[in-house]
């Protein structure tokens, strides 16, 4: 049996606003991410995505439930999960190279100690090995002494994924990482991550609000659909059971699953059945 | 007129014409004026010549200040030994060394704003105190710190941070409050620990912009300076233009406002020059 990744148990988020009332983010949340899984997560713009991600991150707490990440409850975000958001994800005062190098120095190297022979020597390893994730990642020699202004939106982000991987997390969270690329650029990094998931094992959970792209990279999906009630709009989750399709999947099944999920996100009522379905079913195949 | 547009594009010459505009129509006012004063009072003091300007500035080099010129021996000695215990350089040199006293003890300012943005703990103590500190006034304390510190060099430096420092810590905290926190996270997610995320993820990407904010306050600080040597001191430059004043001395002081400008603005290049040299990621102008 694989083992759980991340748990979560009946999480409520709600998020005070004016007059000491609250708006409710997320309602009765029930996941289970299983090692080795690629996980899409999707919905409409504020129905909770980002913030589903955040509890995960251990950046926020839920108002009631309980989220384990790797067996545990977090209590703020650490080398368990890494992470690739759609934005700022890279140092810009550190180069291509002192960015992939940040995470093994400040866990392998303390104080002086990269000034003594032993440091210098694993420093060197680390430099190794940050040139091997960023060449796998598709970048050149010569764009490790750049900095991250000097690299397009696809590169930053090569660099943000190699800079995550080369701490191996368990769990690779990423937030609309490819959002603000151009669709050639996006297509490519697609087919990188799902790649490198392949070949790594690592477990990926990847909210996006492109359903082509959760359906073409996820082995399972989780669709959060608002769930109107009388002013306020809370989230389910529902975890959808689509077979997984791939970027060479015949068009007209991947057209056909993009309905199913995007039906799925639309805004449910309150009255229906929308909660009790809520992650009824645990499905999706890998390929 | 076209020139007045959004969209109006002045040449190379027309830029650099008019970027000297102002400071040749100033000159040769000053100079008109000069002209017109002497024609009625050859001996006026208010607006001197060229020649008299450059006197003064040669003996401020080249002499002792009055006050030690009785045991003066000068004229004997070498041109490099004259200069150094010339009035013009022992003044710069006392306001020099107050100036970098202050300017160093602006640091610790970053670092507090620093750790009050990123330690919630640190930021609740300090935050409402400096919020209100930085609204006192602080040449109203001037009184009150030459009879805490007496009228020593302590006094001015004092005056000098408390002016200036609370400034430079809300900078610091506003600045360090604004990197993203996908950077934060993302830190935390690479192993970094809090020190880690403060003095390797926050601190580098905020010092070029707390550099520029240091270099903003650079004539406050000489404000502040010149105050406390105007009001209670011996030597500086300030308190040269200060005694000047009573004997109308203004063949020497106009001298020393541009000198004083013109070490101002030196300055701000070094620093400026640093910042780039050290920060050649930071783009912004």
């Amino acid at each position: 049996m694989a083992q759980v990744a991340v748990r979560l148990e009946d999480v409520h988020v709600d998020y005070p606003v004016q007059a000491g009332a609250t708006r409710k983010i997320l309602y009765g949340i029930d996941l289970e991410i299983e090692s080795g899984e690629f996980v899409s997560i999707v919905g409409q713009t504020g129905c909770g995505k980002s913030t589903l991600l955040r509890l995960i991150l251990a950046e926020e707490k839920p108002t009631s439930g309980r989220v384990l990440v790797g067996g545990r409850e977090r209590s703020q975000p650490d080398r368990y999960c890494g992470y690739v958001p759609q934005r700022y994800s890279l140092f810009p005062d550190k180069t291509v190279l002192n960015n992939v190098t940040f995470g093994p120095e400040v866990t392998g190297l303390n104080g002086f100690s990269r000034l003594t022979p032993e440091g210098r020597k694993r420093l060197r390893e680390y430099r190794e090995d940050a040139m091997r994730y960023l060449r796998h990642t598709g970048l050149m020699d010569a764009d490790a002494r750049k900095y991250p202004h000097q690299l397009s939106g696809g590169m930053q982000q090569r660099v943000a994924i190699a800079q995550a991987l080369i701490m191996k997390p368990p769990v690779l969270l990423m937030d609309e990482a490819f959002s603000a690329l151009d669709p050639g650029t996006r297509a490519g990094m697609q087919r990188l991550i799902h790649e490198l998931w392949r070949e790594s094992g690592t477990t990926i959970v990847f909210v996006t609000h492109n359903t082509r792209e959760a359906v073409c990279l996820g082995t399972r999906i989780i669709a959060l659909a608002k769930e109107e009630s009388g002013e306020q709009g809370s989230s389910v989750a529902l975890d959808l059971s689509v077979p997984h399709a791939n970027f060479d999947s015949d068009e007209e099944e991947i057209r056909r699953l993009i309905g199913e999920v995007e039906a799925a996100t639309l805004p449910r009522s309150a009255s229906g059945d929308a909660c009790s379905q809520s992650v009824a079913v645990h499905a999706g195949s890998s390929d | 007129m076209n020139l007045l547009r959004i969209h109006a594009q002045p040449g190379r010459a027309a830029t650099w014409t008019l970027s000297w505009f102002l400071f040749a129509a100033g000159v040769a006012l000053y100079f008109y004026t000069a002209q017109q004063r002497h024609r009625e009072n050859p001996d006026d003091r208010v607006t001197p010549s060229v020649s008299q300007m450059v006197q003064a500035f040669k003996d401020a080099v080249s002499k002792p200040s009055e006050e030690v010129q009785a045991d003066d021996t000068s004229a004997s000695q070498p041109l490099w030994e004259r200069i150094r215990t010339s009035m013009l350089w022992t003044d710069s040199v006392a306001t020099g060394r107050r100036f970098l006293i202050s300017v160093a003890l602006l640091f610790p300012a970053v670092l507090l704003g620093l750790q009050m943005a990123m330690f919630p703990y640190i930021g609740a103590f300090f935050l409402r105190f400096c919020l209100f500190f930085d609204k006192i006034v602080a040449l109203s304390l001037l009184p009150i710190l030459f009879i805490a510190f007496g009228i020593d060099e302590l006094s001015k430096i004092m005056l000098i941070v408390i002016g200036v420092a609370p400034t430079i810590i809300l900078d610091t905290y506003n600045l360090s409050k604004s990197v993203p926190s996908e950077q934060i996270v993302k830190g935390f997610t690479l192993g970094a620990d809090d020190q880690a995320i403060t003095y390797r993820i926050v601190l580098p990407q905020i010092m070029p912009r707390i550099l520029n904010g240091i270099r903003l306050q650079l004539k406050t600080v000489m404000c502040f300076l010149f105050a406390g040597e105007m009001i209670a001191s011996t030597d500086g430059l300030a308190y040269r233009i200060a005694l000047l004043r009573r004997h109308m001395g203004m063949d020497t002081i106009l001298p020393y406002v541009l000198w004083v400008a013109l070490l101002l603005f030196l300055v701000d290049l070094g620093m400026n020059v640093l910042n780039r040299k050290l920060h050649p990621w930071f783009q912004e102008a």
